[in-house]
């Protein structure tokens, strides 16, 4: 059997890796397709090889001998056609491949918008989502000494953090009320923009993103703001979000169903036969679900390794874990997990604050159980909190067992009876 | 990419072996030869003494306590750089706190002390094997009772002990003076380590090598001290075996190499391819308690514990694969858990995972099965 997998991010190899586990190279044939990088590499420290904690070879999880003694075929290259119907694919090289089995994990592109003097821009504006971001940030880097970052999410802080290391002057504008809506509670929001504005940033909230300015040779030199302010920028981050990368897809020759990722049904299935999709990339759900899509790391890896069972013929119906997820904003590290936010109105919140420290536990919660948490500051056993909504624990429970969960360094745990707390009705 | 303006230059090539990392090497590679060699003629060639000078101008005994001095003000000004980086940490605090007393006592004015008063000059923070002399019955004989008893108990019971309950980092990263250096004035070369699994293969085997020598040059001078009357020759041959394992090992790899290489190769050549402390306390806490747990399905793979392990152990390896570990190498500097973004890593001594945590495990896991 030969298994072509185009994208070799996180889905893309873990899938190969477990398709290789279970088949040896006689039975199975492996092709690992990227245009992005030759060697799977971990987009998400991105930003530390920008502030060079680390260098380029570092991103890289495994070892590249790994590849010729598991014999996964690398190619660097782009894939540009898909023909379902003669199982093939076509390489922007010209050549065709054939497969048995097709995986799509293409991951997804930077958002844009259309805004207003952006066909002026030949330079200046970067994105922060594949490798060749990183190599065009880090030639301009040179060249600026004020930037402007738009949009208030994970990228966002990651990019304006490693332009602050640069030594920029550096402005963040977020059209929301506060830092990160889509995930946080205003006084959490509030408290890392406290962080944010700590470092040197000058976060400037409520505000939009009217138009860009450049010079004669094309090069970002400002930016206008929906109040009518101009930030002088020699470079400009757009950091608004990603979208599933199918536009490609709507000019090959067998086109998959596209919603806004490729659709998926709960074993990876695209519409195209022996074609699978996953990670970033895939839209999953039957007809009559609304559809589920997930852009982070973990789903990505749990979706690739789904589906390399799925293409072996297992029996699989894909149900994400209670969610979670985890960040770091500076220097405060992030943990959620369950339903933090848009959340029945009736749910009860439970806000604890250290009294000194930026640390802050919430925990929603109803008559009945806990619903989700949303922890600043301070390290936290995810799949502990995971279990307790499982379990649908109630409150008293969780607020009494609550230090079990805690993951502090040694020495270094939080202590958790001096919070300050608040009890609210969503 | 490295920061702009010159300091930005500066700090990239002398931490990413560029010309003036090699420079400070060749540096500290004189330093140690004029240290060791100063005063002697070498096939003709006489090498000036440099520091019994300076030692005398500060009223010291010796070149060796200067060195002493230069060591301890090393790791305490490193020390209050790693303390104050690591500010937030308080396992790194205390950490640090302990490296710098125990050097500043127990291996610097303690045995000065002793030597005022008379004694031989003892190091309490050092045992056998690494401090191979202790075992020696020439240096037993000389020392009193006290601290032949901390000697032989020391190394034969209190390290294994220790190394049951705590894993190698009790000597290691709180206590030892090498690994003190490393942690301290060596924290800005510490991600020079190699992680490449063919380094990982060679360590296994140097440093176990490393330790059959160290045994059987023990085992020599006991014995030729036993029967060396009887047998001269063989007498002469212990002799010659340790003043070849005293050059080889004490002098060349943990001295020279191990320090001079810090800006190109990392801060523990010495620690994690030849000590033979090592290699036994690396026996001793695989059968231990102390291990790195790792937070299931929550490593995102950046790589920075990877990159910022001393040892060059590859601990992204593990962390992505949810995988709990203890590897004979680990010093337990915990700068891994501390660098590691999302908190995937905590150090611990426990005896096995609690029930609930594996419960937790299965429950994934049956989600994954789907
Ligand atoms: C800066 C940054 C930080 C992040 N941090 C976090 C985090 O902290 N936590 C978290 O959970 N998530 C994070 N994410 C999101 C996470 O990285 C993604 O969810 C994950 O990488 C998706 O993996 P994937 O395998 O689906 O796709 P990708 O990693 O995007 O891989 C897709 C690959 O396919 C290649 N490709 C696409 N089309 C073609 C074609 N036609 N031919 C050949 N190759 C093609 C692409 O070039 C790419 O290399 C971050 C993302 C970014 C950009
Ligand atoms: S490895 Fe050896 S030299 Fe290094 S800290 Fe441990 S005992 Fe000391
Ligand atoms: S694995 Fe972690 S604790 Fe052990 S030596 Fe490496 S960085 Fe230190
Ligand atoms: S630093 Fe943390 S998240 Fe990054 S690879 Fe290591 S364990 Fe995983």
């Amino acid at each position: 059997m030969h298994v072509v997998i185009v994208g070799n991010g996180v889905a893309g190899t873990e899938a190969a890796l477990a398709i290789r586990r279970r088949l040896d190279p006689s039975r199975a044939r492996i092709t690992l397709i990227s245009e992005e990088h030759p060697y799977f590499f971990s987009r998400t420290a991105l930003m530390y090889a920008y502030m060079e904690r680390m260098q380029r070879r570092d991103l890289e999880p495994y070892e590249r001998e790994m590849y010729r003694r598991q014999k996964i075929e690398l190619l660097h290259n782009r894939v540009v056609d898909i023909d379902a119907d003669a199982h093939a694919i076509t390489l922007d090289a010209g050549t065709t491949l054939s497969y048995d089995r097709l995986l799509l994990a293409v991951g997804a592109r930077p958002r844009m918008v259309p805004f207003e003097g952006l066909d002026e821009v030949k330079d200046g504006l970067v994105n922060f989502v594949s490798m060749q971001d990183l190599d065009h940030c880090e030639r301009l880097t040179w060249s600026t000494t004020e930037a402007v970052v738009l949009g208030g999410g994970l990228i966002g802080v990651e990019l304006a953090e490693s332009f602050i290391h640069h030594g920029l002057k550096v402005s963040f504008v977020v059209r929301e009320p506060y830092f990160w809506p889509a995930a946080l509670a205003a006084e959490e929001g509030e408290l890392i923009g406290a962080e944010i504005r700590r470092h040197g940033i000058e976060l400037i909230i409520d505000r939009e993103l009217k138009g860009i300015e450049s010079d004669e040779a094309g090069r970002v030199s400002g930016v206008r703001l929906s109040d009518g302010r101009h930030l002088p920028a020699q470079m400009l981050g757009v950091a608004i979000g990603v979208v599933p990368n199918v536009d490609w897809l709507r000019e090959v020759k067998t086109v998959p169903v596209l919603g806004r990722g490729i659709r998926v049904d709960r074993s990876f299935r695209t519409s195209l036969p022996d074609v699978f999709a996953a990670g970033d990339c895939a839209e999953i759900g039957g007809e009559d679900e609304t559809p589920l899509l997930e852009t982070i790391w973990y789903s990505a890896k749990l979706q690739g390794q789904r589906a390399a069972s799925a293409i072996l013929g297992d029996e699989v119906n894909y149900a994400p874990p209670i969610f979670y997820n985890s960040s770091k904003f500076f220097g405060i590290e992030y943990t959620t997990v369950g339903q933090c936010v848009g959340v029945p109105s009736g749910t009860r919140s439970l806000y604890r604050k250290h009294p000194t420290r930026p640390i802050t536990q919430r925990i929603l919660f109803d008559e009945a159980r806990v619903l989700g948490f949303s922890m600043l500051g301070s390290r936290w056993d995810h799949t502990l909190l995971q279990q307790w909504i499982a379990e649908r624990r109630p409150l008293s429970y969780v607020r009494e067992h609550l230090h079990r969960a805690q993951f502090d360094v040694e020495f270094g745990r939080v202590d958790l009876t001096k919070f300050q707390e608040e009890e609210r009705t969503l | 990419m490295r920061q702009k303006g010159s300091l930005g230059w500066l700090k990239h090539d002398l931490t990413h072996r560029g010309p003036t990392a090699w420079l400070l090497t060749l540096g500290l590679f004189a330093f140690y030869f004029i240290l060791y060699y100063g005063g002697r003629t070498l096939a003709g060639v006489a090498i000036p003494d440099l520091f019994t000078p300076i030692a005398r101008a500060l009223h010291l005994p010796s070149k060796w306590t200067f060195y002493g001095l230069l060591y301890t003000l090393a790791i305490a000004i490193g020390g209050a750089y790693v303390i104050y980086k690591y500010r937030h940490n308080r396992y790194q605090v205390i950490r640090t706190s302990v490296v710098i007393f125990v050097q500043a006592t127990l291996a610097f004015s303690v045995p000065w002390i002793l030597t005022i008063f008379e004694q031989p000059e003892y190091y309490f923070s050092y045992l056998w094997p690494l401090k191979m002399e202790y075992f020696y019955p020439s240096t037993i004989l000389a020392m009193p009772l006290p601290f032949i008893l901390f000697s032989l108990l020391g190394s034969l019971i209190m390290v294994p002990l220790l190394g049951i309950f705590f894993g190698k980092r009790w000597y290691c990263s709180w206590v030892c003076g090498c690994g003190g250096l490393a942690n301290t004035a060596g924290e800005p070369f510490r991600h020079l380590s190699n992680k490449s699994s063919k380094a990982w293969a060679f360590e296994k085997w140097s440093i176990h090598i490393t330790l059959f020598l160290s045994l059987v040059t023990t085992a020599f001078v006991i014995a030729s001290w036993g029967v060396g009357e009887n047998y001269p020759a063989f007498s002469e041959q212990a002799a010659s075996l340790r003043s070849l394992y005293g050059f080889v090992v004490a002098t060349l790899l943990s001295g020279i190499i191990g320090v001079a290489l810090y800006p190109v190769g990392g801060t523990r050549v010495w620690c994690r391819y030849f000590c033979p402390m090592a290699a036994i306390l690396g026996l001793v806490q695989k059968f231990g308690r102390y291990r790195i747990r790792v937070k299931d399905n929550m490593c995102i793979s950046c790589g920075m514990c990877s990159t910022y392990c001393e040892m060059g152990i590859d601990v992204r390896a593990y962390a992505q694969r949810n995988q709990d570990f203890v590897r004979a190498s680990c010093v337990g500097c915990g700068i891994c858990a501390e660098v590691c973004p999302r908190g995937v890593l905590r150090l611990e001594n426990r005896w096995r995972r609690d029930p609930q945590e594996l419960s937790m495990d299965a429950l994934l896991n049956e989600t994954y099965r789907g």
